[in-house]
């Protein structure tokens, strides 16, 4: 540029007046490293005056717009190109100048060399394309017939680079090649992905459909036809297993009698309906289904309808506005039993395969589908399909099965082996607690009858009787049920307990029933202390918790470490204590607890701030934390003498000339840098903040660099870095030089 | 001008003098003309042109895209914008088109019924101009990078041959055959010339950085083989071989008299060599930027007294003198790389044909009337009486 500047002044120099080339040049840098999108008017005005005053300031003019274009900066060239295109409109000299070096000007505006690239900021760079291309055209249409040479650059950028002046992106050819070509292959693969996904739809279609049917049909099986299992959303359905009665206490207590009547099974219900009367109780026993599903609202309204009556006749209360809350709780419960043990097995499996198998592929169809945008009915049928499993695996999630824990069963003996007269019968082997007992093997096991609990058996018919007798004493398996109840090594007994821990307010009468002491409680208070003791891993010393061990820690040692040459029988033994130890200890780490730290460094800094390091003991850059007052003096007097003496300490270690306000002092006379910003200026300034930008108002380039990428590149690349890692690979090479040096294969390189 | 005029009036000169020292003025003042225009007819960048010697009127190019057009360059509208209009194609949807980029197209040096081209299609065609259908197609091994008829030939009609292959082959237009094969070369043949002087001189430029000059009557080889360090061996680096530059030689061109042979190479160098002996003259020319993989046509102007040579050079054309290696001016027109150009002997003028499909004619500026009293004002003013795009449009605010 400078070059350039003095061939002006040499060739023109006489008609261009100095000051003014100067101002130009100012006022042509100031506008163009601006970095602000619009020029400043005012000093493109002036720009404008100066160059309209001679052609040389004009031929300034354009030297400095081009030099400034070919900086590697959008916004600077951004600028530039405003400039230049204001000129180009009013001043014939410039734009012959300018049309003569049309190409490069192309180059640097509108990037028609692909292997020179717009410098970033992308988003400017993407903007002066789309600008100067616009431009190109505005000046084609009104100068292209009289410059040849805008005409062809035109012609070429219209033609070659295929630049489509109506396209607001102004794309080149190449680009949109590239992204179409892009698109098409994406479109390929999909087509691929399509019709594999097709291909396994086909395949696999009939055995998904087929596999819905099954695990239909099982739910068929499982519930009963009329129980719809569309409405379990609905959550209509009443189930009187979980319902309980929160009415008013007192309507509990006056019902209570009652219960007390009631047969035993009834009572060994897990949940227990609350009837008002007896009658309803048994209205609704016997519409009692199998798997304790219960009625549906109708039947309950219809047991309103009854109550009415009833309910006066036999309670006695007058008032039948009690308000009666029902739970009903929307959950169905169904139990694996030995009846449709085959049918739930089925259905788990089916299960199993439709959740890991089906589903995922269908969604992975439908995926696919979607993205490709095939045919509607290719992607309806996926979506159905898809909608299917999910609405079976929903009926299934809805139907809550509890799956029995697998266990392996004996085959029972076949019928004419039971008529044998032994004294065992084969019993199917058991693994600790049976949920499920056999009717017949009931009583052995001291329970009662029918537990309905487990079993999804229509309600035994005894069930109704007692409600007849109300004054009804204890019956004889009733009798014997408490007995057994009393005897803690029958089952009974631990059934019981678990009732009673299951249901947090007994009733009244199970306590009459039992009448002992309640184990629960006991039984409670350790398990709770249990719940709060640490658990520790265990150890050596566990293993003989408190017996005396004679051989703890003792060691046998021999003497001789002789293979073959057995000297006497000495046996030395050896007893080391820190294995002793080991054997009756355990260390347990006492680690504390974390504790914030409260306390601030409070040091006092040079911008007057206090320091705001929390350290628990040592300010890494102020020392070991001393207590200090808000001010950030020491509060204690021995630590201000010891903090002044150190600071003596520092002053001494530096020179006296190296004083930093004489330094400055100086610097200030003479002009030349000595360095006092460095030497005392750390901690006071950043360094690179001394250093001025030269155009603050431009993005800055470098500031994109900032990644994690480059940060690690600095450390890891840094010549120090660089020189411990070759000195450390150096070292290894030299080491195998030196191990194997005899070995001519290493020794010659 | 005046006084060369007085002096031919005078008969102190000679006829040529005037001559010369026009045509020298014409060539130094070449500029892209505003009035010449050449029709857009190529969808692809422009490998070669040729003007025909005999009226100088129609000229050939050969493009990219396997297409071959026919332009009329003479200007019978007496009007001085002029748009060179292409007399014939052979386009895309000719069945004889060439299927590949046409590379070399060349005039039949005694009669404009004829050309030949040759192209990546491994082929080369004989045309006739009139039915634009090929009258002979010569099958290659390889991608035919160049070929050449001699200007002068008269007692043979022989078409030298460069392709991918190593061996010049020459094939001869009166029995339709290939006859001939020069075998040296260890590389692929870029450029071919024959000598404007002898009609059995050929010269032959390849990859393996070396220039053979040939006399196709001797069977035996090549006469000899150009060494840019004049046999000095100090300089050249241990080679055993002479290699006229230090990478491919793409551009090889005779001067008018054939006294000289200009070679440029692709390690941006051009050397001006003594045809007769092989010697280099060590004319420097500086950098002659030079990235072609492919032929390079440079050309030499004729019958002006410093001649000289016009040489692509990027995206512009470079003019030296030929003698002194001085860097004339760079005709700066083409958008992308020029591949060719051609000087039109009689009107002075320079057509170049570049990637950007342009066609650009270089025609010399009209000598400004010499007349004094209206000066220069007056000149601007009736340039912006003749077009109002020239005129300064400052709007008054800016005072």
């Amino acid at each position: 540029m400078w070059t350039y500047c003095t061939g002006v002044s040499i060739t023109s120099g006489k008609r261009m007046d100095h000051a003014q080339r100067d101002k130009l040049s100012e006022l042509v840098e100031e506008l163009t490293t601006s970095g602000e999108p619009q020029l400043n008017p005012n000093k493109l005005k002036e720009v404008k005056k100066i160059c309209k005053v001679s052609n040389d300031y004009i031929e300034h003019f354009y030297h400095l717009t081009m030099t400034q274009l070919a900086q590697e900066h959008a916004e600077i060239r951004l600028s530039a190109f405003q400039m230049v295109s204001e000129l180009f409109t009013r001043s014939h000299h410039f734009r012959v100048l300018l049309v003569d070096n049309f190409q490069e000007f192309l180059d640097l505006t509108v990037e028609t060399d692909s292997d020179e690239p717009l410098p970033p900021p992308k988003e400017v760079a993407r903007k002066l394309k789309t600008v100067a291309i616009k431009t190109v055209q505005e000046w084609q249409t009104t100068y292209g017939e009289a410059y040849k040479k805008l005409a062809l650059g035109y012609h070429f950028l219209k033609q070659v680079k295929k630049v489509d002046f109506h396209d607001v992106q102004a794309r080149t050819l190449a680009e949109r090649k590239r992204e179409e070509e892009r698109q098409k292959r994406l479109e390929r693969i999909y087509k691929d992905k399509v019709e594999k996904a097709t291909k396994e739809m086909e395949d696999a279609s009939e055995e998904i459909e087929e596999c819905l049917t099954e695990i239909n049909n099982c739910m068929k099986l499982l519930l009963p036809a009329e129980f719809d299992l569309s409405d379990l959303d609905t959550s209509t359905p009443a189930n009187n297993s979980t319902a309980s009665v929160s009415s008013v206490p007192n309507e509990k207590a006056s019902t209570s009698s009652d219960l007390d009547e009631q047969p035993c099974c009834s009572k060994d219900l897990e949940l227990q309906r609350e009837p008002k009367n007896p009658e309803t109780s048994t209205a609704t026993k016997t519409n009692e289904e199998k798997e304790e599903e219960d009625p549906s609202d109708e039947d309950s309204d219809m047991e309103d309808v009854l109550d009415e009556d009833a309910f006066i006749r036999n309670t006695g209360l007058i008032s039948h506005k009690y308000s009666l809350d029902l739970n009903l709780s929307t959950d169905l419960k169904l139990k694996e039993t030995e009846e449709n043990e085959a049918v739930v097995n089925t259905m788990k499996d089916l299960h199993k395969l439709l959740s890991t198998k089906h589903l995922p592929v269908v969604q992975y169809w439908v995926q696919v589908f979607t993205k490709a945008g095939v045919p509607e009915p290719l992607l309806r049928r996926a979506i159905d399909f898809k909608s299917s499993l999910e609405r079976a695996l929903q009926k299934h999630e809805d139907l809550h099965i509890d799956y029995k824990a697998r266990h392996r069963r004996v085959m029972k003996a076949p019928e004419g082996s039971d008529d044998d007269d032994d004294d065992f019968e084969e019993v199917p082997e058991k693994e600790g607690f049976e949920p499920h007992i056999p009717d017949h093997l009931r009583e052995e096991y001291g329970l009662e009858p029918s537990t309905s609990v487990a079993s999804k058996k229509p309600v035994q018919p005894q069930v109704k009787c007692p409600a007849t007798g109300a004054s009804h004493t204890l019956s004889r398996p009733r009798k014997r049920a408490t007995d057994e109840e009393q005897d803690p090594t029958c089952a009974a007994a631990t059934l019981r307990l678990f009732k009673q821990r299951l249901l947090p307010q007994p009733p009244s009468t199970s306590s009459a029933a039992g009448g002992h002491v309640d184990p629960t409680y006991q039984a409670s208070d350790p398990s709770e202390e249990r719940d709060k003791a640490p658990v520790i891993p265990f150890g050596l010393d566990l293993y003989y918790w408190g017996e005396e061990q004679p051989t703890a820690g003792k060691i046998i040692k021999n003497s001789s470490q002789h293979q073959f040459w057995v000297p006497n029988e000495v046996e030395e033994e050896v007893e080391n204590k820190e294995l002793a130890a080991q054997m009756k200890s355990r260390y347990i780490t006492f680690a504390g607890r974390f504790q914030p730290v409260k306390h601030r460094c409070k040091t006092p800094m040079p911008n007057g701030a206090l320091c705001e390091r929390q350290d628990r003991v040592k300010c890494p850059f102020h020392g070991p934390i001393i207590p200090r007052d808000e001010l950030g003096k020491p509060t204690n007097p021995e630590d201000s003498v010891r903090l002044e003496k150190e600071e003596w300490k520092r002053r001494e270690d530096q020179p006296d000339w190296r004083d930093p306000e004489l330094m400055r002092d100086i610097e200030l006379a003479t002009g030349e840098d000595l360095g006092s910003s460095k030497t005392f200026g750390k901690g006071k300034k950043g360094k690179g903040k001394d250093k001025k930008k030269k155009y603050p108002n431009l993005s800055d380039l470098k500031k994109g660099v900032n990644t994690s990428r480059s940060r690690l590149g600095k450390k890891v690349f840094n010549p120090s870095s660089m020189r411990r890692v070759t000195d450390v690979m150096n070292k290894m090479d030299k080491l195998k030089h030196a191990k194997f040096a005899n070995q001519f294969n290493y020794a010659l390189n | 001008m005046l006084g060369f005029l007085t002096a031919r009036q005078a008969g102190l000169d000679d006829p040529l003098r005037l001559r010369r020292a026009e045509s020298t003025r014409r060539v130094l003042n070449l500029e892209l003309n505003h009035d010449r225009d050449v029709d857009r007819i190529h969808s692809n960048g422009i490998n070669t042109i040729d003007i025909e010697v005999i009226e100088g009127r129609y000229m050939l190019s050969g493009g990219a895209d396997g297409v071959i057009v026919v332009y009329d360059l003479e200007n019978n509208s007496r009007k001085p914008q002029y748009t060179c209009k292409a007399v014939c194609t052979v386009g895309r949807s000719s069945p004889y088109v060439h299927r590949f980029s046409v590379e070399t197209v060349q005039w039949y040096p005694h009669d404009t019924g004829m050309f030949v081209s040759s192209s990546f299609d491994k082929t080369m065609k004989v045309w006739d101009t009139e039915t634009l259908k090929p009258a002979e197609v010569f099958q290659f091994e390889g991608n035919v990078y160049c070929h050449h008829m001699s200007p002068i030939a008269r007692k043979h009609s022989l078409i030298a041959v460069g392709t991918k292959d190593q061996k010049v082959q020459l094939c001869d237009l009166k029995s339709g055959s290939r006859i001939q094969v020069l075998q040296g070369h260890r590389g692929e043949v870029l450029s071919v010339r024959w000598s404007p002087r002898y009609e059995h001189i050929l010269a032959t430029a390849s990859t393996d950085s070396r220039v053979l000059v040939w006399d196709v009557r001797r069977a035996s080889g090549s006469l000899f083989s150009l060494d840019q360090h004049n046999g000095d061996k100090s300089k050249a680096s241990s080679e055993a071989v002479n290699t006229a530059h230090n990478g491919r030689v793409n551009g090889l061109c005779f001067t008018v008299d054939g006294l000289y042979l200009l070679t440029t190479g692709t390690d941006d160098r051009m050397r001006l060599w003594n045809s007769a002996n092989g010697k280099n003259t060590l004319v420097n020319y500086g950098k002659v930027s030079n990235e072609s993989r492919k032929g390079l046509k440079i050309t030499v102007s004729r019958s002006c007294s410093p001649e000289f040579v016009f040489v692509p050079c990027g995206s512009s054309v470079a003019v030296y003198t030929l003698h002194t290696g001085e860097l004339v001016t760079m005709l700066r027109g083409h958008y992308n790389n020029v591949d060719c150009c051609q000087f039109h002997p009689d009107y002075q003028e320079l057509y170049s044909g570049g990637k950007d499909c342009n066609i650009l004619a270089w025609v010399p500026v009209v000598r400004p009337p010499d007349v004094e009293e209206e000066g220069t004002a007056a000149k601007g003013g009736s340039q912006a009486t003749v077009n109002p795009a020239f005129e300064d449009a400052w709007s008054s605010d800016e005072d």
